[in-house]
Formats: C-alpha cells, sequence, structure tokens
C-alpha cells in the first residue's frame, strides 16, 4: 500500500481513480455471479471474492483498518462459516431447484427495488459529496481514532450490532440444520453450532 | 552417540550451505535491484531516470519474498526430512548432490513436470483457484515484516506499516478459504471432509492465537513490527517473552509488589509465547493439529485429489507459513534482530566494521570501497543474522515437536482450544494489563 502512494505521487496521474474502476470491474461481474450462480457454494466463494475487492476500495481511500477488518471479519470469518454451513446442510440436493417461482417473482422484485431506493437516497444527499483537497496521507492515524470513538462515544451501538451478527448467524445455522431434533432443544443454539463442526 | 554427532555435523554443513544460497541469492538481487541499478540510471540519465530508479526500489520487497520462499522451502523441506531422519535414528536423504543437499531441488523439479490431473466432477474455476488463494496471503502477508527483519533497512522501510501485526491477522486468515475452496471443488469425501476440518480448526484456533497476539501488542503499545522489534531493544530481560522489560526496571530499592508484579508479568509472558506456539502449530497444521491432511485416516486431506504444479503451490505455501509464524514469533517475543546479550550486538557491527576496513578500506580508487559498503551494512547484518537464528531455530522447534507427538483426535482437538487455551488466553490478557500497570 506504501509502494502504491510512492507510484501515485510519481505519476501525477489518476491512479487511484483507475484502480477504483479496475476493483468495479472486479466486484460488479462477482457480485451478480453471487445472485445468478446456481450452486449456493459457489455463490458463497464469490460472496467472498466481492468482500475482498471491497476492501480493496477501502485501501484506495486510506481506510487501512476497514479495509483489514473487511477480510478479516467478513471475507473469511463470517461468509466461511455460513459456506461451511451450507456444506453440512444438504444444499446439493437443493441445486435442481428453480428459484424464480412466479408466485414469488413480484414481491422479490419488490423488496429490492425498496431497498435500492432506500440506499440510494439515504447515499444521495442534497448537495454534492463534500470534497476535501488535502491528501488523506495528512490526516491523523485512523485506527486510534476508531478505537477511541469505538470505546466511547459508539460503544453502545458497537454492543448491538456484535450482538445482532450472532443472532443472525445463529439463525441462520438453526434455519438450514433442518433436522426436527435440533428444534426441539432450541435453547442451545450455540452449542449447536459448535456441534456442527465438531461431528466433522 | 558418535554417529549422532556426526550426523548433526554434517546437519549443520548442509544448513550451513543452503542459508549461504538462500541469503546470498536474496541479498544480491535485492541489491542490485535497490542499490546497483538505480545508481547507475540516475549516472547515466540523470533527473529523467530517478522515476525508473524509484520504481526499481520499490520493486525490491517484493523481487525479495518472490526469490526467498522457494529456496526457503526447498531448504526448510530438507532439514525436515534430515531431522526427522536424526530424531528417529535413519540417515534421511543424502543421494542428490553433496550429502544429499540437492535432493528437494529434484523434487521440486519433478513435481513441476507431473502431470496434471483434474478429476471428474471437479468444479474446475474453484479447483484451480484454490492452491493461488492458498499461496498468495503467505506472498503478501510477509511484506510487513521484512522491515522489522532487516533492521528498518531504507529499501525495506515503505513496506512498514503502522498497523502491521494487524495486516498479518488478516492476510493470514485467507488461506482457510483456499483449502475449503480446494477441499470442496475435489469431488472427493476425503477432501472435503479435510477441509472442514481445517476450517474448524482453524476457526477454533485463531481466537487464542489473536487474543496472545492483542496482548503482546498490549504490552508493547503498538501494532507497528518495527517499533516492536526496537522495544526490546537491550538484552533477554527486554523481549516481551520475559516481560518486555519489566524485570530490567527492578532496583534494590523497588517495593516488593512491584517485584512480585515483574516477576508474574514474565511468568505471564512466558506462558503466552507457549500458548502462541501452540496455537501457530494448529494455525499452519503443523503434527500434534495435523487432522486437515492426516495421512492415515484421510489419505491427504483436502490436497488428495491435486497433483503436478498446483500440489507443489500447497506445499510451497504450507512451508512458508511456517516460517512467517516462526519469523512473526521472534519479533513478537525473541527481541526481533536484537542479540541476547548486552555489548553482543556493538560487537557484531564493529567488528564486522573492522574487518571491512581492513579488508576493502585501501581499494577506494575503484569505487570497490563504494561498493562493498552499499552491500554491507554492518548493523543490518547484525540484525538480520540474529533474526535468521531465531527463526530458524523455532522451525526446527516445529520439526523436533512433529517427531515427538501424536495426533490429537478431533473432539481433543476442539475440546482443548474452546475449554483450555481461550479461557487461558482471556485470563492471560486480563493478567497482563493489570500486571503492566502495577510494574
Amino acid at each position: 500500500m506504501e509502494s502504491l502512494n510512492l507510484l501515485t505521487a510519481l505519476a501525477h496521474v489518476n491512479v487511484e481513480q483507475g484502480f477504483f474502476y479496475v476493483l468495479a470491474a472486479i466486484a460488479i461481474p462477482l457480485a451478480y455471479g453471487v445472485v445468478f450462480d446456481r450452486n449456493v457454494i459457489r455463490s458463497g466463494f464469490l460472496l467472498i471474492g466481492v468482500f475482498a475487492t471491497i476492501a480493496g476500495l477501502f485501501f484506495l481511500l486510506q481506510a487501512q483498518f476497514l479495509g483489514l477488518s473487511q477480510i478479516l471479519i467478513y471475507g473469511v470469518g463470517i461468509t466461511l462459516v455460513i459456506v461451511i454451513a451450507l456444506m453440512l446442510t444438504n444444499a446439493r440436493q437443493e441445486t435442481g431447484m428453480n428459484p424464480a417461482l412466479p408466485a414469488n417473482v413480484g414481491l422479490a422484485s419488490f423488496v429490492s427495488v425498496l431497498v435500492f431506493t432506500t440506499i440510494y437516497l439515504s447515499l444521495r444527499s442534497a448537495e454534492d459529496w463534500p470534497l476535501k483537497n488535502e491528501s488523506s496521507l495528512s490526516l491523523p492515524p485512523n485506527i486510534e481514532m476508531i478505537g477511541k470513538h469505538l470505546m466511547t462515544y459508539y460503544a453502545l451501538p458497537f454492543e448491538f450490532a456484535s450482538i445482532l451478527l450472532l443472532a443472525a448467524l445463529v439463525g441462520a445455522v438453526m434455519l438450514s440444520k433442518a433436522e426436527p431434533a435440533s428444534l426441539a432443544n432450541a435453547g442451545d443454539e450455540a452449542e449447536q453450532a459448535v456441534d456442527g463442526t465438531d461431528r466433522v | 552417540m558418535n554417529s549422532a554427532v556426526f550426523e548433526i555435523g554434517k546437519f549443520a554443513r548442509l544448513t550451513l550451505l543452503w542459508l549461504c544460497i538462500i541469503f546470498g541469492a536474496v541479498w544480491g538481487v535485492s541489491w542490485s535491484i535497490g542499490v546497483l541499478l538505480p545508481a547507475v540510471i540516475l549516472s547515466q540519465s540523470g533527473e529523467s531516470g530517478r522515476f525508473w530508479a524509484q520504481l526499481l526500489q520499490a520493486l525490491v520487497p517484493v523481487v525479495a519474498v518472490a526469490l526467498f520462499v522457494p529456496l526457503n522451502t526447498c531448504y526448510m523441506v530438507l532439514a525436515e526430512r534430515r531431522l526427522l531422519a536424526l530424531f528417529t535414528v535413519r540417515k534421511g536423504p543424502n543421494r542428490v548432490g553433496p550429502d544429499g543437499a540437492f535432493q528437494t531441488v529434484a523434487d521440486a523439479l519433478k513435481l513441476l513436470l507431473k502431470e496434471e490431473i483434474t478429476p471428474r466432477g471437479a468444479d474446475l474455476l474453484m479447483y484451480t483457484l484454490a492452491p493461488v488463494i492458498f499461496f498468495a496471503p503467505s506472498i503478501i502477508g510477509v511484506m510487513p515484516l521484512l522491515a522489522a527483519v532487516s533492521g528498518n533497512h531504507p529499501l525495506f522501510t515503505p513496506v512498514n506499516l503502522p498497523t502491521g501485526v494487524f495486516y498479518i491477522l488478516a492476510v493470514s486468515s485467507i488461506p482457510v478459504v483456499g483449502v475449503v475452496m480446494g477441499g470442496w471443488a475435489s469431488n472427493n469425501k476425503y477432501s472435503l471432509v479435510g477441509a472442514l476440518r481445517s476450517a474448524a480448526q482453524a476457526i477454533s484456533y485463531e481466537i487464542p492465537l489473536l487474543l496472545s497476539i492483542i496482548t503482546v501488542c498490549l504490552l508493547a503499545g503498538t501494532l507497528d513490527f518495527v517499533q516492536i522489534a526496537d522495544n526490546q531493544r537491550g538484552s533477554l530481560l527486554n523481549w516481551n517473552i520475559l516481560g518486555g522489560g519489566a524485570l530490567t526496571h527492578l532496583g534494590i530499592g523497588s517495593p516488593w509488589w512491584s517485584i512480585a508484579a515483574a516477576l508474574l508479568l514474565a511468568a505471564c509472558c512466558i506462558l503466552l509465547f507457549a500458548l502462541y506456539v501452540i496455537c501457530a502449530c494448529a494455525e499452519v497444521n503443523r503434527t500434534p493439529f495435523d487432522l486437515p491432511e492426516a495421512e492415515s485416516e484421510l489419505v491427504s486431506g483436502f490436497n488428495t485429489e491435486y497433483s503436478g504444479i498446483k500440489f507443489a503451490i500447497f506445499f510451497l505455501a504450507e512451508y512458508t507459513n511456517l516460517f512467517i509464524v516462526s519469523t512473526f514469533a521472534a519479533v513478537m517475543f525473541l527481541g526481533g534482530g536484537h542479540a541476547p546479550f548486552p555489548g553482543l550486538e556493538d560487537a557484531c557491527i564493529s567488528g564486522l566494521r573492522g574487518l571491512l576496513a581492513a579488508w576493502f578500506g585501501a581499494c577506494t580508487p575503484f569505487q570497490l570501497g563504494w561498493l562493498v559498503n552499499s552491500l554491507v551494512n554492518p548493523a543490518t547484518v547484525s540484525q538480520v543474522f540474529w533474526i535468521i537464528v531465531k527463526s530458524y531455530a523455532l522451525v526446527w522447534f516445529a520439526s523436533l515437536i512433529r517427531a515427538t507427538l501424536p495426533r490429537l483426535r478431533i473432539d481433543q482437538l476442539m475440546d482443548y482450544s474452546w475449554k483450555r487455551l481461550v479461557p487461558l488466553a482471556l485470563i492471560l490478557l486480563i493478567a497482563v494489563t493489570f500486571l503492566k500497570e502495577l510494574v
């Protein structure tokens, strides 16, 4: 990354913009692949690729901490656990299913349009993006800032987010396990999750 | 008894030969790309060549690593086979080259020429990508270590990151993806089971590993490898394995609780080092934890179906990862490039400087003096020497463990991580936090 800065400074051309388009050109087909691939496990692996390219975007923006945690947590940790959960359940039998049942198309498109509009409207502010001309290299080290803010101002949302992620993960394992026995003792989800890998 | 000493002597000779080959090559190439060529370009074309000179210098870390990884793997595989032979009272490979020195080169050539087989029903794209994803992190991952290893040499300073430790942790978590991918794409039951075991193992052991590294970072107060290594300057007592200098602050007049805290801190750090070594062994699938590739139960685990160059890449990455965790331990716990006793480092540097002056001091008319001075920097040589000694000592220790311990069962493996190591790591984290303030 540092040598990348050096090259940027040397060449005086928009290397950053070039890299942005390269990463975008990789990320978008991968994201389409996640949606369209019939094989659930393969789309799980493609999702790891998407997260990796997004981590690359964070590096371009000099947000190293964010990029690294993107790889560590999303790219490898969470996605891999989901892929393994899919492997342990009987995902291979479902590859022949037709996902685009006519009854679901209307609802699915409604939800996706709604989500897209919400995100787009919240991202697009009334005025243009505020641009700063100063170099991002002169900013204070962002890992320290993030640490301070997470432990003080954002402590509560941080905890809530972690609980939400845990609940989602456990829920995903529970739902995809498809064993009637496991529904009986649903109080022990975490144990179940460990057991699932244990029995391998 | 005599024959054992004789075999150890042969192993030492072989090691010396290979280390000269590895580090001579890396050193020579780094120097010619980073110093000689830019100097030639600048003297020929002046200012217009500055861009190319700097580009060449920026390429040095990449070229150095790309050259180092295959050569080092050749040596490590050979050393491991010879050491295992030594521990089990056998001869080991001793035919190819002088005393078997080039056995692994021959093996590597054979692997490269072998036919590549893709099993029927395999997912070709995933099958091909898996070794690449497994191998790439070990090349990218060593980058931030280079600056600390070379004593912050100007050529390697650009790859030093203020968040180096975190970077290595993030990058070293990627190979699991390659393992799971390869195991799943091979369309083979043994491979899949090996891959799933590997993922379960990597996720379980990553937690105590991360906690132990976080504790060391807490002790050092930084995530920067160069600073962590520099904090341990001085002597054995300043190393993080003995509490990062807690013992050196003690004097005759210090209060009893300060002495007790320092001693406890040192004990905690030794435990921490043990914890790191155990978890690192599990992370790189070394023997007590080599369930993902247990030959006797799983054929060879996730790489059963791989052959030819793809298998060679898996092999390369595995040994490189072992070397990386050893170097990581050397920098984080064992004082980086600093000598274990006070004064030894200065003695090394001044001795080397004296030798250089005596041999090449008179050669200035031919500019040989400049060449030698730019080629041999006594401070760097001393740092690299100690790093080499410490890293390879840990690598050989891993071989010793491989020859000694039997493999764990999968439930024992999981229990050991979740019920023993994770609590121990959490206790150590809290203990070090408080003891550090008390000292």
